[in-house]
C-alpha cells in the first residue's frame, strides 16, 4: 500500500509521538509498503529518506508540557503539495487535535483517513474548547486508533467518538541484543532509571528516597540514572553517603538506551501518575531486565497484573525499597518476571503492531484513494 | 453604496458557508456509503468462514444460520440497504457462533475457528466505523441551518446498523491486550462501554459511550 504518515511534532526533538511514527514507518517499509512521512523539523539533515520537511515549528505550552506546533501558510502549502504528489491509498495522521501538520493534512485531504490519538488527558480544556472547530476535520476520519485505554477514554469524553485500542510497539530486537554499559558488567546489584530527572511525575524523587533503605538491605546496591535534566541540582539534594551509589549519566543517545536497561538487574519506573502507556517498561522487558513499577493503571496493564513485573504503591519509598530488595535477592523470581516479560513484549513487537494497523488501513481503504479536498 | 457592499458581502459569506456545509454533507454521505460497503464485505467474510467451519464439523445449526445470512448478500452487494431483516439474520449467526458446539468443534479445527473469530472481530470493527460515520452525518444533517436550506437534498438519513456482535470468549494464554484474533484488543474494553449492551435504538449514539 501507499501510506502517508503525518507527524505533528518536531522530528529531531525527542518525544513519544515522533518515535512512534518513525518505528511505524520503518515497520511498514520492512513489510514492503511505500511510506512517506511529513513532519516539522529543525535540522533537515536529520530526516530519513522517507520523510518530508513541513517547516519549523513554534514552541507553545500544550497539555502541561511544551509542544512545538506548526500552522502557517508555508507548511499548509507543503502539506498540500505532499498530498498532491503522493497518490496515497491511506493517510494516517497522528495526534490530529494538536494544531500542526496532522490537522492540516486532515483539513486538506479527502478519502481514507485514519487517525491515532496518543494523549491521555482527562480534563483537556483545549480539546473541549476546540471541539467545534475540529469537527469538520474529524468527521473525515474513517477509523480512530488510541494507543492506550486512557487515550481512548480521553477521546470518548471530549469528542464523543470511540477508538480501536492498538498499543505502541517496541522494536524488540533492538533491545534484546543490548550489552551493559562499560563499568556495569561486574554483576554489582544495579537499579536502572530512565527519564527526565527534574520532572516530578517521572518519580525520580521517590526512587532516591528509597535508596537509603535499599542500601541498608543490600550491600553495594547502586542506582544508574539516565535522562536529561539538571544533574547538579539532583546531586546537591542527595545525602552524602548516597552520592557514591547514584550515577547520573545525563541524556543518553538512542543507541545507548538499550544498554542502560541491560546495565541493571532491575529497571524501576516510579512514575507518580499521568502516564498513558508504559512503553519504557516494554523496552526494559525486551532488554531482559526485571521491572519494578508504580501501581498505576497503564503500568498494571502492561505488566500483566504484576506477573511480568512487580508493582508498588505510587509514591511509597519504603514499599519501593522492599520490592527492589526482594527482586535483587531472588534471582529465580527475577528470572520468572523476565521470562513473562519477554512473552508479553512479543505481542508489542512493531512487526505485530504494524500488521494490526495495516488491517485497519485495509478495512477503510476500499477503492477510494486519498485526494485533495475541494474546500 | 456602503449598504450595498455590506449586503453583497453578507450574501457571499452566507452562500460560501452553505456551499461548505453542502460539501461536508456530500463527503459524509460518501464516507457512510464506503463504510456500509466495508461492513458488507466483512459480513460476507464472516458468514463464509462460518459456513466453512460448519461444513468441516457438521454443525447443522451454524450451517443454517450462515445460509440464512448469506441469502441476503447478493442484494446487499448490489446496494440494498442494511435493514432490520439483515440485522436479524446476522444476530442469529452471531449467537450460533458463540454456541458451545462451535467452541468444542474449534478444538479440533483451530484454523477454521480462528478464521471465524477474526471475521467476527472485523465485523465488530466495520460496524463501529459504519455507525461512527452515520452518527457524524446525522449530527450535521440534524443542524437547523441544514434542514432550513434543505442542504441534505432528498437523501434519507442513514440508519445505524445494530447487531449483537460480542465476540466469543475463548481460552487464551494472553487475553488482556492482544488476543489471537487480529482485533482482539477490542474485547478488552467492552465492559466499560455503556450503551453497548443496552436496549438498541434508544440511544442516539448506539454502541458508543456517551
Amino acid at each position: 500500500m501507499r501510506i502517508g504518515l503525518a507527524c505533528p511534532y518536531t522530528w529531531d526533538v525527542p518525544g513519544g509521538v515522533q518515535v512512534h511514527v518513525r518505528d511505524l514507518a520503518e515497520a511498514l517499509l520492512a513489510a514492503g509498503h511505500e511510506v512517506s512521512v511529513i513532519t516539522p523539523v529543525d535540522d533537515e539533515q536529520t530526516l530519513p529518506s522517507y520523510a518530508v520537511d513541513a517547516g519549523r515549528a513554534l514552541p507553545l505550552p500544550y497539555n502541561g508540557s511544551v509542544a512545538r506546533l506548526l500552522m502557517g501558510p508555508v507548511s499548509a502549502a507543503r502539506v498540500r503539495r505532499w498530498l498532491r504528489e503522493h497518490d496515497f491509498d491511506v493517510l494516517h495522521v497522528h495526534e490530529p487535535s494538536a494544531p500542526s501538520v496532522s490537522l492540516l493534512a486532515c483539513m486538506f485531504a479527502d478519502g481514507p483517513i485514519v487517525a491515532t490519538f496518543h494523549t491521555a488527558n482527562p480534563r483537556s480544556r483545549f480539546l473541549t474548547a476546540a471541539q467545534g472547530a475540529l469537527q469538520p476535520s474529524f468527521e473525515k476520519l474513517r477509523a480512530r486508533i488510541a494507543v492506550s485505554e486512557a487515550a481512548r477514554r480521553t477521546l470518548v469524553e471530549h469528542l464523543g467518538a470511540d477508538a480501536i485500542l492498538i498499543p505502541n510497539g517496541v522494536a524488540v530486537q533492538h533491545f534484546a541484543d543490548a550489552r551493559p554499559l562499560p563499568g556495569y558488567d561486574d554483576g554489582r546489584p544495579t537499579v536502572a532509571f530512565l527519564g527526565r530527572i527534574d520532572e516530578p511525575r517521572k518519580g525520580l524523587d521517590v526512587l532516591l528516597a528509597a535508596m537509603p533503605a535499599l542500601a541498608a538491605r543490600i550491600d553495594g546496591a547502586r542506582l544508574l540514572v539516565a535522562g536529561p535534566g539538571d544533574a547538579a541540582a539532583v546531586r546537591a539534594r542527595l545525602e552524602p553517603e548516597l552520592r557514591s551509589r547514584v550515577d547520573l549519566l545525563g541524556l543518553v543517545s538512542d543507541a545507548d538506551k538499550p544498554r542502560v536497561f541491560a546495565s541493571g538487574q532491575v529497571y524501576c519506573a516510579p512514575n507518580t501518575g499521568q502516564e498513558s502507556f508504559g512503553i519504557v517498561l516494554l523496552e526494559a522487558m525486551a532488554a531482559g531486565t526485571a521491572v519494578v513499577a508504580s501501581d498505576i493503571d497503564a503500568f498494571r496493564r502492561v505488566l500483566d497484573d504484576g506477573r511480568a513485573g512487580r508493582l508498588f504503591d505510587v509514591g511509597d519509598p519504603a514499599q519501593l525499597a522492599a520490592t527492589l530488595a526482594a527482586v535483587l535477592t531472588d534471582p529465580a523470581g527475577a528470572a520468572g518476571l523476565v521470562r513473562r516479560g519477554r512473552e508479553v513484549v512479543e505481542t508489542y513487537d512493531w512487526r505485530a503492531i504494524a500488521e494490526r494497523i495495516v488491517g485497519v488501513y485495509e478495512m477503510v481503504s476500499g477503492d477510494r484513494r486519498v485526494s485533495l479536498a475541494s474546500t | 453604496m456602503t449598504v450595498l457592499v455590506v449586503v453583497v458581502a453578507l450574501v457571499v459569506a452566507i452562500a460560501t458557508y452553505l456551499t461548505w456545509l453542502a460539501r461536508r454533507l456530500d463527503r459524509l454521505a460518501a464516507r457512510v456509503s464506503d463504510a456500509g460497503g466495508g461492513l458488507v464485505t466483512q459480513l460476507v467474510a464472516r458468514a463464509d468462514a462460518a459456513a466453512q467451519l460448519a461444513e468441516r464439523c457438521g454443525l447443522d445449526e451454524l450451517a443454517a444460520s450462515a445460509a440464512r445470512a448469506r441469502a441476503s448478500y447478493p442484494a446487499l452487494l448490489a446496494g440494498a440497504p442494511l435493514d432490520a431483516a439483515v440485522e436479524l439474520a446476522e444476530n442469529v449467526l452471531s449467537r450460533a457462533l458463540r454456541s458451545a458446539q462451535v467452541a468444542a468443534a474449534g478444538q479440533r479445527f483451530p484454523v477454521e475457528l480462528h478464521a471465524v473469530d477474526s471475521g467476527a472481530a472485523r465485523v465488530a470493527l466495520a460496524r463501529q466505523f459504519h455507525n461512527d460515520a452515520v452518527r457524524d452525518q446525522r449530527a450535521l444533517a440534524g443542524r437547523r441551518v441544514v434542514r432550513v436550506f434543505h442542504l441534505s437534498g432528498r437523501r434519507p438519513p442513514p440508519g445505524y446498523f445494530e447487531i449483537d456482535d460480542a465476540l466469543p470468549i475463548r481460552e487464551e494464554p494472553w487475553p488482556r491486550l492482544v488476543e489471537g484474533s487480529a482485533y482482539g484488543a477490542d474485547t478488552g474494553v467492552r465492559e466499560d462501554r455503556p450503551g453497548r449492551d443496552g436496549p438498541l435504538g434508544h440511544d442516539d449514539r448506539p454502541g458508543l459511550a456517551s
